[in-house]
C-alpha cells in the first residue's frame, strides 16, 4: 500500500449540482479506517406552520471553503485518529427533501468520527459564511442559525 | 490621512437592502470597524436596521462592529456579513 495515499485529507466541496452521499463516502473511505460517520442535512416541508417551497443558498464562497478548512483542521486537533472529513455544501434552490449538506468523516474506530461530525455541523452553522433564504407560499424569510457566533455574543 | 479604495461584498438580506452585491468605496487606510460601518450606510442608508445583527468580514476574517482600529490595504475585500444559516 502507497503511504501517501493514505495521508489525512479534506474533501470540501460547494456546488450548486445535487449532492451524493455515495461520493462523499467514497471519497472518505480507508483501508485504515473501520468506521464512517455521516450527517446529511436535508429540506424540510414547513416551518412555524407555513408550507416551504424551497430553500435558497447563498455563499461568501472563498471564505466558506476557508472556514470550513479551520473546522477540518479543529477536528484533527481534538480527534487526532480521524482520517478523512468531507463537507459538502449545496448551494442555489434546494427543493423539499433534496439534501444541502453532507458531512462525512472517516476513522479507526467509530468514537471519533461520531463525535466530530456533530462537532462538524454544529460549527458549520456556527461560522461559515452561507446563508438560506427559506420560501413560503406568501413570503420568504432570510434564516439566521440560533448556533451564529456573534449572535451568542454579550451585547 | 491616506484613503484608499476597498471592496464592499453585501450578501443575503444586506444585498437585498443595498440593492447591490459589491461597490468600491473610498475610505481612510485607518478606521475603526464603526466608522466603516457608518461609511456605508451614509451609501445605503436601509442598511441600518442591520446595526446590532452584521458583522464584517475584513480580508475574510471576522470583525465585530466596534473600536477595532482597521488598518486597510488598496483593493481588501470588506464584506457585509448578516448573520449565517448554513447548514
Amino acid at each position: 500500500m502507497n503511504e501517501i495515499e493514505e495521508e489525512p485529507k479534506d474533501f470540501i466541496k460547494l456546488t450548486q449540482e445535487k449532492l451524493s452521499v455515495d461520493e462523499a463516502s467514497v471519497l472518505v473511505t480507508s483501508p485504515c479506517c473501520g468506521a464512517i460517520s455521516l450527517f446529511i442535512g436535508t429540506t424540510r416541508d414547513n416551518f412555524d406552520g407555513k408550507k416551504v417551497i424551497h430553500l435558497e443558498y447563498e455563499a461568501y464562497t472563498p471564505m466558506a471553503e476557508a472556514e470550513i478548512k479551520k473546522i477540518c483542521r479543529d477536528v484533527r486537533k481534538k480527534w487526532p485518529a480521524i482520517k478523512h472529513v468531507a463537507v459538502h455544501h449545496r448551494l442555489g434552490l434546494v427543493p423539499v427533501t433534496e439534501m444541502s449538506v453532507i458531512i462525512a468523516v472517516s476513522s479507526p474506530h467509530r468514537i471519533e468520527s461520531l463525535n466530530a461530525v456533530s462537532y462538524c455541523i454544529d460549527t458549520l452553522k456556527a461560522t461559515v459564511p452561507i446563508w438560506k433564504k427559506e420560501l413560503y407560499e406568501e413570503e420568504y424569510s432570510w434564516k439566521e442559525n440560533k448556533e451564529c457566533f456573534w449572535t451568542n455574543m454579550e451585547k | 490621512g491616506l484613503v484608499l479604495s476597498v471592496v464592499v461584498l453585501y450578501f443575503a438580506r444586506s444585498a437585498e437592502l443595498a440593492g447591490a452585491r459589491s461597490e468600491t468605496v473610498s475610505v481612510p487606510q485607518r478606521i475603526t470597524s464603526l466608522q466603516l460601518w457608518d461609511e456605508v450606510v451614509k451609501r445605503h442608508s436601509r442598511l441600518a436596521v442591520l446595526r446590532d445583527q452584521v458583522v464584517f468580514a475584513v480580508r475574510q476574517e471576522y470583525v465585530l462592529l466596534g473600536d477595532q482600529l482597521l488598518v486597510l490595504h488598496s483593493g481588501d475585500e470588506v464584506a457585509i456579513i448578516p448573520p449565517i444559516s448554513g447548514g
